[in-house]
């Protein structure tokens, strides 16, 4: 560590996401409760029921990059250079197609190519063919990493997380610390994800966590802290904050758009897909510390809460014990109900969502909440959006299979640089 | 499809290379086809052509490479 501690500051974003390829219109749809999970025909169904309630990003690669460089690049990759492109841009980072030199990467990706892995069997093992040798390239999960900085000629440290849906959670998180900590002026931190291949689907389906349909239709499967939630809806995209610490940002002029605060991270030991509130709260304790602030600074919480019976129970009882008295005061919500769970960059688009939602005093709703379950008794935003325009701090949630939890602590912007 | 005309429909639709630079002298690497990109061209045209390119086999132009293919085929009966 060089000098004192540096205050972090977000100066852009970029998302690809089921909500659109841009922060301010993905955020305004999740804020509108607007649905953007549908059935989808899934390939190879014999293990699963015709369509399943998926979220997918409506992104058209060959609209934005060149068959040449798709070739080399998996789905999640393309997702990550796309939104790494609008966070520079939108920071007023990039020149002649090209982001700082100096500038890190740090993105989190849970299962890298998972579609040419998919590929890669059926040549092998359907058709007794031999595989692509462009596998190797587009399986790994540093891929969509590599690719920005390759893509945007950043040379700083390029780092990738693999911790299921904490994933991009904790590289925002490591990226806010090496930051702060004097190791890194500017870091482009999120995350990246796409794994609605068939057999990637199949297999969560048949793990028996995946959401059915619902009376109402495909649109209403994902229902976190609701009666009637049956699991989570996958989703997919990538979503990534350019970070600079304060002096960076300031030599600049540039406006924040909102600040990094605070990061915990901590883990269950516990069982591989059942969560455990004890590593929660610690991860939450261990956030707020890392802030400095006390529990009754937070007024949001964007929260994991996937939809499953068990995962949401047991978060509302962690925010019970993390924040005492002042949990009935909290407003929380679990925005999955729209967007899916986008596992390796849940954490780093629900960050999008948060950030948003401080700068613009709007806390977006927990949709499809009709029917609150009487364990998740906290307020849980139903159904519409609310005004906030006095909320400062907020934290989000990601908790992982595994038992690796992490807690990012945001502060709105103000511009105070 | 003769190599050439295969080769040269890959290189367009799948290397993006302009339709104008490519001719017969043209140096592959010029066209953007690093080492990366060669092992998949030359996966396309063994698929393709059924044929096997030995391992130290080198080419650099595109009338190499087809007149490399063309030998290949006539070996092994592709």
């Amino acid at each position: 560590m060089s000098g004192a501690p540096r205050r972090v500051f977000i100066t852009g974003m970029g998302v690809v996401s089921p909500h659109g390829h841009d922060p301010n219109t993905m955020f305004e749809r999740v804020y509108a409760g607007e649905s953007a999970v549908r059935g989808v025909e899934v390939e190879e169904a014999a293990w699963h029921p015709d369509l399943i309630p998926l979220a997918p990003a409506d992104f058209d690669p060959a609209e934005v990059i060149p068959r040449s460089r798709r070739m080399l690049m998996s789905r999640a990759a393309q997702f990550a250079v796309v939104a790494a492109e609008q966070a520079l841009e939108g920071a007023g980072l990039l020149q002649d197609g090209q982001g700082p030199a100096d500038a890190g990467v740090f993105i989190g990706c849970s299962l890298g190519g998972s579609e040419a892995i998919e590929d890669a069997y059926r040549l092998l093992y359907g058709k007794g063919r031999r595989p692509r040798p462009m596998t190797v390239p587009l399986t790994m999960a540093n891929a969509p990493t590599a690719h920005i900085s390759m893509g945007l000629g950043m040379r700083g440290p390029t780092m990738t997380y693999s911790m299921a849906c904490a994933s991009s959670a904790a590289a925002i998180g490591e990226a806010f610390r090496a930051i702060r900590d004097g190791y890194a002026d500017r870091i482009l931190a999120g995350g990246a994800e796409a794994m609605l291949s068939g057999s990637t689907v199949a297999t969560w389906h048949l793990l028996r966590v995946l959401a059915t349909g619902h009376p109402d239709g495909f649109h209403a499967s994902s229902r976190p802290f609701d009666a009637a939630r049956t699991g989570m809806v996958l989703g997919e995209g990538a979503a990534v904050l350019m970070l600079e610490n304060e002096e960076a940002a300031a030599r600049r002029g540039v406006e924040p758009l909102g600040e990094i605060v605070g990061y915990g991270a901590a883990s269950d030991a516990h069982k591989l897909t059942e969560p455990h509130g004890e590593g929660q709260v610690q991860a939450m304790r261990a956030a707020l510390g890392d802030a400095g602030l006390k529990p009754e600074a937070v007024a949001y919480v964007n929260a994991h809460a996937t939809g499953t019976p068990a995962g949401d129970v047991v978060e509302i009882a962690a925010l019970k014990e993390t924040f005492g008295d002042h949990a009935r005061a909290l407003q929380i919500s679990s925005t999955k109900a729209v967007h899916g769970h986008l596992i390796g960059c849940a954490g780093a688009l629900e960050s999008l969502i948060t950030v948003q939602a401080l700068a613009k005093g709007r806390l977006p709703p927990t949709a499809n909440l009709t029917d609150p379950d009487p364990l998740c008794d906290l307020d849980c935003i139903p159904l519409q959006g609310r005004e906030a325009p006095d909320a400062e701090y907020a934290i989000s949630n990601s908790f992982a299979f595994g038992g690796s939890n992490a807690v990012l602590v945001f502060r709105r912007a103000g511009g105070r640089v | 499809m003769t190599p050439t005309e295969f080769l040269t429909e890959l290189l367009i639709e799948k290397f993006d290379v302009p339709r104008e630079s490519i001719r017969s002298d043209a140096d592959l690497a010029s066209l953007g086809i690093d080492s990366l990109s060669m092992i998949e061209l030359v996966f396309d045209v063994e698929d393709e052509f059924d044929i096997q390119f030995p391992e130290d086999v080198e080419f650099k132009t595109l009338g190499e490479a087809v007149a490399l293919i063309e030998q290949l085929i006539a070996e092994q009966g592709g």
